[in-house]
């Protein structure tokens, strides 16, 4: 049987090993207010033990202890209501009345209550799961996956994901991503059991279920055709990229944080394309200082040995709050106030992070990049502000690199459509294919009933990008690409041929985007 | 049972971050129940959920209340931490 789906790339092969859907049917007989009450010290046990390892569980471990959720267990209880449905009640009770708040911190903690309250739920069945149990090389099958999951599985014990729910950019494609482990979503997975042999083509999004002999044999020679190609691939990973043309194409790739600029280099990548500096500002729970910006910065770039680092500046708002900000909330946070829209409406960060980068300047190349500029007067006020940085730590005697590049990502419709008056301010462009698709095609990323829509290949964004790189070319300035079409091996001749100057991509996927353009 | 009536002065109301702070405060005061108050409904001031539920804004006026242990130094602790949030 094959079943088809939306994949992301790499083939492997494994043992089913199913995610449990909870069976919310058990008939409850018995003490119910007793049965709670080992549920909740056994997934108290449970969390202390996960958040020694994740913060996420530290927080869930906050919410299982208010005595607000509990109490309103206790209370559909004292009603006669058997345990998971008093869960239930209890859960829609608390984040129902959470929801109407405007706070963005509080909604998030919605998101951990519910979380905890799945897994009382998965307690109080019986439900013995762990992710603990699966074997190594398996194939984790699953109606969703959340973030408490990826953080909670050994992640080297996974050779492939497959899910009914979900789309090519959501979380657990990310995070497989960064791991190098294809990923099917958007599939049926009814038919999947527990141990079946599953063969997962992510180039295709195919899965064959319990494959023949002779389906197998042909797997396995793909296996092993891509297995000796990678190799010798990986080995020419140091080795520029030049076309058949003879013209040399930087691969760089994309990092969020120290760890992943080393990987990066180790990948053999020319440089960072797209440093996100939003984990800066996760780290702690207050607004990061100038000079633990300055030496975080400082660090990244002397793990480019020499290699151009371009940071991003502060890409937060609507969907990504900052959790100490009041940050109001926003019927449409996409359309809301984010990326240098929140930068330019909050100075006292902006500056810092802005002087921080100069400063860091100083130890290797480093490029700055401002996100979802939208229009040249945002450009000038982000430049103006720029200008009296520099002159600011002129005054102050501070050193930093003169001629640092300054350049935007194209992710918005209208920065499409005015590139040719952006491209006269900045020396270069960095298109980001994962927005520039949802604004273009008006599809939100997450939402599967449309994600026949979400297409960075599709002719409406290949006009984009086309024309993106026409005004960027006619101006004189260079095009990159930062968004997941850059790293899809079947965009790279497309993208070469538009006249796109640099890829930047995510580390593993640096040394088959090289080859690819060797081609 | 000893009680008071403050007016929150943060300019952002009590929002996320000092709550977690406050929660913290009245949880180290093992023997006294403290309870926040507005004219619609009580919560224990040992839930964050309950205490972020109530909304508190600028100007909004709460009672706390403090029930067992050192009732007076447990009240004033807690009321002048909610008076000294500026943030």
């Amino acid at each position: 049987m094959t079943i088809k789906g939306i994949g992301t790339r790499g083939l492997a092969a494994g043992r089913a090993f199913m995610k449990p859907d909870v069976h919310m049917d058990v008939i409850f007989c018995g003490d119910a207010t007793a049965a709670f009450k080992e549920a909740y010290d056994a997934v108290h046990a449970d969390l202390e033990e996960l958040a020694e390892k994740e913060d996420v569980f530290a927080a869930h471990l906050e919410m299982l202890e208010d005595p607000m959720l509990s109490e309103s267990i206790e209370a559909f209880l004292g009603e006669d209501m058997p345990p998971v449905a008093a869960v239930q009640a209890a859960c829609e009770q608390v984040c129902g009345m959470s929801e109407d708040t405007d706070d963005e911190y509080l909604r998030a903690r919605v998101d951990d209550v519910r979380d905890v309250c799945r897994r009382l739920e998965r307690k109080l069945c019986g439900d013995v799961f762990t992710w603990g149990d699966m074997e190594p090389g398996s194939v984790v099958v699953a109606d969703e996956l959340l973030p408490s999951d990826t953080a909670e599985m050994d992640m080297s014990k996974v050779s492939a994901f497959v899910t009914h729910r979900g789309s090519r950019t959501s979380h657990v494609c990310i995070i497989a991503g960064n791991h190098g482990v294809p990923v099917v979503v958007g599939t049926d997975i009814s038919g999947i059991t527990k141990g079946d042999v599953l063969l997962v083509d992510a180039y295709a999004g195919e899965v064959i279920v319990c494959p023949t002999p002779q389906q197998m044999k042909d797997f396995e020679a793909r296996l092993d055709m891509e297995e000796s190609s990678l190799g010798e691939v990986y080995e020419h990973r140091f080795e520029p990229a030049v076309t058949r043309e003879g013209k040399k194409i930087p691969v760089f790739a994309n990092a969020g944080n120290i760890g992943e600029v080393v990987s990066a280099m180790e990948a053999g990548a020319d440089g960072i394309g797209l440093f996100r500096t939003e984990f800066v500002f996760m780290l702690s729970n207050q607004l990061p200082s100038e000079s633990i910006q300055f030496e975080t910065y400082r660090d990244a770039v002397l793990a480019c040995k020499g290699k151009p680092l371009t940071i991003r500046t502060l890409d937060i708002g609507g969907d990504k709050a900052l959790p100490y900000m009041d940050m109001p909330k926003e019927e449409n946070p996409f359309l809301g106030l984010r990326g240098i829209r929140f930068s330019l409406a909050h100075p006292e960060i902006m500056c810092p992070q802005l002087r921080a980068i100069l400063r860091a300047s100083v130890f290797g190349p480093v490029r700055i990049m401002f996100p979802m500029v939208d229009t040249v007067e945002e450009l000038s006020q982000a430049l103006a502000c720029l200008d009296e940085c520099k002159l600011q730590l002129t005054q102050e005697g501070i050193s930093f690199d003169r001629d640092i590049e300054v350049g935007i990502m194209i992710e918005t419709p209208a920065a499409v459509i005015m590139a040719d008056k952006l491209a006269q301010q900045c020396s270069f462009f960095s298109i980001g294919t994962n927005d520039l698709t949802q604004y273009i095609m008006a599809a939100d990323r997450g939402n599967a009933s449309v994600s026949y829509l979400y297409n960075a290949l599709s002719q409406p964004v290949a006009r984009a990008v086309a024309m993106t790189i026409d005004a960027a070319h006619r101006a004189g300035i260079r095009v990159a690409m930062c968004g997941e079409l850059a790293s899809d091996l079947n965009a790279t001749a497309l993208l070469l041929g538009l006249g796109l100057d640099a890829f930047s991509v995510a580390s593993p996927a640096v040394p088959s985007v090289k080859e690819n353009i060797r081609k | 049972m000893t009680s008071k009536n403050i007016v929150i002065t943060a300019p952002n109301g009590l929002h996320a971050r000092p709550v977690g702070e406050l929660v913290k405060l009245v949880k180290s005061f093992a023997d006294s129940a403290v309870t926040l108050s507005t004219p619609v409904k009580t919560v224990k001031a040992s839930s964050m959920l309950s205490i972020l539920s109530l909304g508190l804004k600028q100007g909004s006026e709460v009672e706390v209340k403090v029930e067992g242990g050192d009732e007076a130094q447990v009240l004033e602790a807690v009321s002048s931490f909610i008076s000294s949030i500026t943030e």
